[in-house]
């Protein structure tokens, strides 16, 4: 895994649980194991001058609290399965624009694809010849949130110093 | 004077929570129209009276960037300020957006920037505080 991807990630997510959901991550511990293993995901794949995927799984309680969260709504009964899905699509597309200028430098031009929800049971991969380059796990109140960026081709050196 | 804002942005959470935050840091409300792309939009600004447009930039059928060059030719809907709020971090599609008129707020955002910047656009709030 390459540590620098890693911290890089870790920042950008947390920066935008918080500005978007009000929710705040830390880094995944030991200790923090809970019984349940992230299910929901969603990924999207994007090309530039490098290419790649970017997938999220979150528990079913950060995913409702993403979504309560960003619809400003009092509780969870108001939200629909498509608000959900919605939400996370759009966590992760923003996710994935926050991380690419700060990996691939602030002038790259990328193009992000419609991102996709990942089905129940289905694994986090990347596309024909990507290769994970990194794997980050992120605790919330809620429950958890993994990410995992897979490259096609040479690892990217990270340019840009998130601020 | 109360604003009429068009938000185009294909995720509906996403519309919902930016006309949230905007109604949350009090900026005067008017009408407030919803599309889910450039398309819908333009059919939105042939409709309404519209003092702004929020605009996403990623979205099917017709993207923001084409949205904005169509606004760009008719002279009824060119001068309508468009504030894009977007994931988009390459710093020359952004100059590229700027030099067409519009201004730029990078998604994740506070309710403040979104405010500021309706301000710096409108006029509307300054010496309000």
């Amino acid at each position: 895994m390459n540590e620098k991807i890693n911290n890089v990630i870790s920042k950008v997510v947390t920066e935008t649980l918080e500005k978007l959901a009000f929710m705040f991550a830390s880094p995944y511990e030991l200790e923090d194991l809970t019984e349940e293993d992230p299910d929901t995901g969603v990924r999207v794949s994007f090309n530039g001058p490098f290419s790649g995927t970017l997938g999220m799984k979150v528990s079913g309680e950060v995913l409702s609290e993403i979504a309560v969260n960003m619809l400003g709504v009092d509780n969870e009964d108001e939200v629909t399965p498509d608000d959900k899905n919605d939400a996370l699509k759009e966590t992760i597309n923003i996710i994935c624009g926050n991380i690419l200028p700060a990996i691939g430098g602030k002038e790259a031009v990328f193009n992000i694809d419609a991102p996709m929800i990942i089905l129940e049971g289905e694994d986090m991969k990347g596309g024909d010849g990507e290769k994970l380059v990194s794997d980050v796990k992120l605790s919330l109140d809620e429950g958890r949130c993994d990410l995992v960026l897979f490259v096609n081709g040479e690892i990217p050196e990270v340019m840009e110093e998130i601020e | 004077m109360a604003l009429n804002i068009l938000v185009v942005d294909d995720s509906a959470v996403m519309r919902k929570m930016i006309i949230k935050t905007m109604g949350m840091c009090g900026i005067p409300l008017g009408e407030i129209k919803q599309a889910a792309n450039g398309r819908e939009g333009l059919e939105e600004l042939g409709k309404n009276w519209i003092d702004i447009v929020i605009l996403d930039i990623n979205m099917p059928i017709m993207n923001g960037e084409e949205m904005i060059d169509e606004m760009q030719q008719n002279p009824e809907i060119k001068d309508i300020p468009v504030i894009v709020i977007s994931t988009e971090g390459s710093s020359t599609r952004i100059e590229r957006l700027k030099e067409k008129g519009a201004r730029f707020i990078k998604k994740p955002f506070t309710p403040e920037i979104i405010r500021d910047k309706i301000y710096e656009v409108t006029g509307v709030g300054e010496g309000d505080e």
